[in-house]
């Protein structure tokens, strides 16, 4: 480089940059402190500009010129001096860097995604939200992004698409604001301040977007604190965090990152992917300790649909994941996604497993009023459906067939499937079988415990409704099969036929106790205890006998008798009329009067 | 029962009273025809107790100035994943006895203890990211003053040291425990003329800025306190009693003694990194005659004694490096408030040993931070990943 030819000019030059710097030193002057240059004026920040370039330039030459010793003692004690006024001018650099960012930084405008009258998240019935999520993902988002978009678009020069089309990237802050901070940025590094300048941006940045996850909903929850929620509590968390989540990556990082590489777009990349990770890591693993907690937590059967909702969102935003956080040093942030990822997964899993060994061991024992579904029948079939719903998924997770009877062949307490009929069927498929089979198989053990005529009913019933669950939906009846439909429909038939024998065996035993009863009457009413007291005391000897044994009879059969023809023919007696039969005991009554009463009549 | 006659005796069990049931030697005879142990199961179970022993022999022996150094955490966490690895091994290689009561609740009692120590892992993990803002600030010091190597040769000025002593106040705050930060944030305003008068919402902005920094570095909710999550590790954490000794075919020794390992090394952490609420009066209560005993009490004496030591009683974490980095900093942000210009060469001498020895802390540092938040991320996924095995065996 050469020396400048006029030393004098330059020095005024150096000499006037330096007394601007120097006057603009908030640790000297009051006024100093009390203004801020980028905020005062124009015309200021370039003069500002200006000086610390002409510092800059004065620090560069003064390096060259030490020949002697004295030149260059002289040269040290001026380095010395420059040093100084550059240490002055980054310093105060640093504190109108702060200040831009500061002014600029709010949380996200995010008012139009969750508009509660917006038609995407309007939805009366819980089914049909999680319907809209997981079947119309790309959709709704592209419309949360247009709602955005529209807001935005006016000072945007800047919406530059990145790889997946789901990424907009907004403008966080203004246009003069962004060139400021980046002359700003461009000569503190070169002045090697660099590291002041990410801290200051990295820490201001953060808190920015610690205003918008506050602004959308997101909590900071330890995994302890989300182990003691009620699971409906969970599930409207579960919810909203899916929102907040597209919003985080689409919109905030994709835009932050934007920012960085406008701000220090004249230094390279390394930095500028140093400073976004700097702004974001701490907000995403925040964020993303949430999804984790949830896919760790205890597994029971009624979370299978939320923890599949929260496996395809992530699984959706996956791509933009990668996209956003690129760089070597985010490598953290990716691979946690994708361990929540295998882990939710994984949840999925054992929850169905877990649902199918719960089948298998619901306990309950109260009798169900004949002609009703038994609740677990409902339940399951409920649930069937669900998983029916959420077929796209669960094909691709389950991998791997029931743990069935082939295993536990011998043991009683669990039923056989055997699969050489079931040949091509997807594991999902053999799961749902296995699931109505391990249904059938606990109401046939609950049925043991009724007699009679109700342990065939029970069973009918309850085979009835599952055959007509799966006739009902095409997704169901196809992945059941046609064929496991026929069995399913065959035992409903057997059932059926068993249950004719058992009410005929029933009907008979109505008749021969209306016969016997008739015949007692007949004899006992002609009977004569004289004794009053004898007399009593024997009557209520046999009412207590007769009457609740009777009662609890017709309590037992009286529907089953009811729902077939002529009932009338078979239940001739209410408990009423019991109770006056027994009056006409020990009565000594004539022959003649001999009639039943029937209070019924 | 003469005790002669169970010395020397060839039988495991006689071991095994001697070396960790807490029963006596008439008890000992009372469980001469063991409930179906098999003499595979008492070697087991024998080599785990020496192995877990080992270990933390091992770390015991360690001089004063190596406890609680970045390495010395590092091998800490080490043995705490051998340790697991070795539980998850006898308790697959008894999976029978493991499903049967009382084992299984024994099991989910220390699953539950083990997902609590989850949140710790998290709270090192965000320790850990603090320590790294500090080292970046000491980048700082070290740029300015000629510690990195860059500029070594120049003399040092008056600009230099200005930018230094900045960083080193900025460190020293973030150094601070949150209580005292308030008061050495007005200090430094002042010395460096933050701005106090303009425009209330850059002030408030900024106060809440540099607050925020703080609160922001902590991904839990303000209300979540490691030691109470110490406490919740360590509640009813009871030596296993003779009748489930015997119930659980020797197998609740294992676990009582994997729970204690948690215990201590979850407790270690949070004295050693940065954390909230970092209260270390866990109540430790370990029969000695375990022989894993005698060495983490004594870790734990050492460690307890540490942090009652004047200067450290108010550090935010106990980790040696940390403790370096404070008293660095402090040297030499004293000599740079007490330095006159021009600088004699005496002066300059001594700035450049005190930065140097700040840049060994600082390299030293830089080593190992990254591979223990990998550990620490480990000790996490290890957990999850047995308890739901656990689950699934059940």
């Amino acid at each position: 480089m050469e020396l400048p030819e006029n030393p004098d000019k330059d020095n005024n030059g150096y000499e006037s940059a330096e007394k601007i710097i120097l006057r603009w030193d908030s640790t000297v002057s009051e006024e100093a402190r009390e203004k801020m240059i980028f905020e005062t004026d124009r015309h200021e920040a370039d003069l500002y500009l200006q000086a610390v370039d002409e510092i800059q330039r004065s620090l560069s030459n003064a390096s060259i010129s030490n020949n002697t010793n004295a030149a260059a003692a002289a040269a040290a004690d001026d380095q010395s001096k420059v040093n100084s006024t550059i240490q002055i001018a980054m310093a105060r650099l640093e504190d109108e860097f702060r200040n831009i960012l500061m002014t600029h930084s709010s949380a996200l405008e995010t008012d139009s995604l969750f508009d509660p009258s917006s038609s995407s998240f309007s939805t009366p019935s819980h089914h049909e939200l999680e319907e809209d999520e997981t079947v119309s993902n790309e959709d709704s988002s592209q419309n949360d992004l247009l709602h955005l978009e529209l807001k935005h678009c006016a000072s945007s020069d800047s919406s530059t698409y990145r790889s997946t089309s789901s990424i907009r990237e907004v403008d966080l802050m203004p246009v003069e604001a962004v060139c400021d901070l980046q002359a700003i940025a461009t000569r503190m590094i070169s002045s090697g301040y660099l590291r002041e300048c990410t801290q200051v941006y990295g820490s201001v940045r953060k808190s920015a977007i610690g205003l918008s996850f506050r602004k959308l909903g997101i909590e900071k929850l330890s995994i302890g604190d989300i182990q003691r929620l009620e699971w409906e509590a969970l599930e409207s968390k579960i919810r909203r965090w899916i929102r907040a989540t597209k919003v985080c990556v689409r919109i905030l990082f994709a835009s932050e990152k934007k920012l960085c590489e406008q701000i220090f777009e004249c230094v390279g990349t390394d930095i500028d992917d140093a400073c976004f990770m700097e702004t974001v890591k701490g907000p995403a693993i925040q964020l993303f300790n949430f999804a984790e907690a949830i896919s760790i937590s205890r597994r029971s059967p009624e979370k299978l649909f939320k923890i599949l909702d929260l496996h395809d969102a992530l699984m959706d935003l996956l791509p933009d994941i990668e996209a956003v956080f690129d760089s070597k040093s985010s490598d953290s942030i990716r691979v946690q996604a994708a361990e929540i990822l295998s882990r939710l997964a994984e949840a999925a899993r054992g929850i169905l497993s877990e649902f199918e060994s719960a089948i298998l061991r619901e306990p309950s024992r109260v009798p169900v009023p004949g002609g009703t579904i038994h609740p677990l029948t409902r339940y399951v079939m409920n649930y069937i459906s669900l998983i029916s719903d959420y077929k796209q998924t669960l094909i691709e997770l389950i991998m791997s067939k029931p743990s069935t009877g082939s295993r536990y062949s011998g043991d009683q307490s669990t039923p056989d499937m055997e699969f050489a009929e079931l040949e091509g069927k997807t594991p999902l498929a053999l799961h749902l079988i296995w699931i109505i089979v391990v249904l059938q198989f606990n109401l046939e053990g609950k049925s043991k415990h009724y007699r009679d005529a109700s342990l065939a009913h029970l069973f009918i019933m309850n085979v009835h409704y599952i055959v007509q669950k799966v006739k009902g939906s095409p997704e169901l009846r196809e992945m059941i099969g046609d064929d496991y439909l026929r069995k399913l429909t065959g035992k409903f038939r057997q059932a059926a036929t068993s249950y004719q024998r058992a009410l005929g065996a029933l009907r008979e035993r109505f008749k021969t106790f209306n016969a016997m009863l008739e015949e007692v009457h007949r004899t006992q009413a002609t009977w004569l205890i004289p004794d009053t007291q004898l007399r009593e005391e024997l009557r209520i000897s046999i009412s207590e006998k007769l009457i609740p044994a009777y009662r609890s009879f017709l309590g037992r059969f009286r529907s089953h008798i009811e729902s077939g023809k002529h009932p009338e023919n078979y239940i001739k007696y209410s408990v009423e009329d019991l109770e006056t039969v027994v009056l006409d005991f020990f009565e000594g009554y004539p022959p003649s009067h001999q009639h039943l009463r029937r209070r019924s009549q | 029962m003469p005790s002669t006659d169970y010395q020397g005796s060839s039988s495991p069990l006689t071991n095994l009273g001697r070396s960790f049931l807490p029963l006596r030697r008439d008890q000992v005879h009372s469980m001469e025809s063991p409930i179906g142990g098999s003499p595979s199961n008492e070697a087991e179970l024998e080599s785990f107790q020496r192995q877990v022993a080992d270990r933390f022999h091992d770390l015991a022996s360690v001089p004063s100035d190596e406890l609680l150094s970045l390495p010395w955490v590092r091998k800490l966490i080490d043995a705490f994943l051998c340790c697991q690895e070795e539980f998850r091994v006898i308790l697959f290689n008894n999976r029978t006895p493991v499903k049967k009561p009382p084992m299984d609740r024994l099991i989910a009692d220390y699953n539950e203890r083990a997902v609590k120590a989850l949140d710790v892992c998290n709270a090192i993990r965000d320790g850990i990211e603090q320590i790294r803002q500090w080292q970046k600030l000491i980048e700082i010091v070290l740029c300015a003053l000629g510690g990195d190597n860059n500029s070594y040769q120049r003399s040092l000025g008056e600009g230099q040291f200005r930018r230094a002593r900045k960083a080193l106040v900025d460190l020293a705050i973030a150094m601070l425990d949150e209580k005292d930060s308030g008061q050495a944030l007005a200090h430094r305003n002042r010395s460096f003329g933050r701005h106090n008068n303009s425009s209330s919402h850059s002030k408030d902005h900024h106060h809440r800025s540099l607050g925020h920094f703080r609160s922001l570095s902590w991904s839990v909710s303000r209300s979540w306190s490691a030691a109470r999550q110490l406490q919740a590790i360590g509640n009813n954490l009871a030596v296993p009693r003779g009748n489930e000794v015997l119930a659980t075919n020797g197998l609740a020794m294992p676990v009582y003694t994997m729970g204690s390992v948690l215990l201590f090394v979850m407790w270690a952490l949070v004295a050693a990194i940065p954390c909230q609420d970092r209260g270390l009066q866990v109540h430790f209560n370990f029969p000695r005659q375990f022989p894993w005993a005698a060495p983490i009490i004594s870790l734990h004496e050492r460690i307890l004694e540490e942090s009652k030591k004047r200067d450290r009683k108010n550090a935010c974490g106990l980790l040696r490096e940390i403790y370096q980095m404070e008293k660095c900093s402090r040297l030499l942000g004293e000599l740079a408030d007490s330095v006159q210009f021009p600088l004699n060469e005496e002066k300059e001498k001594e700035v450049k040993q005190r930065v140097n020895e700040l840049k060994q802390v600082s390299d030293a540092m830089k080593e190992d931070l990254e591979p223990l938040e990998k550990q620490v991320r480990e000790v996490f996924h290890r957990i999850v990943r047995n308890r739901t095995e656990g689950l699934d065996s059940l």
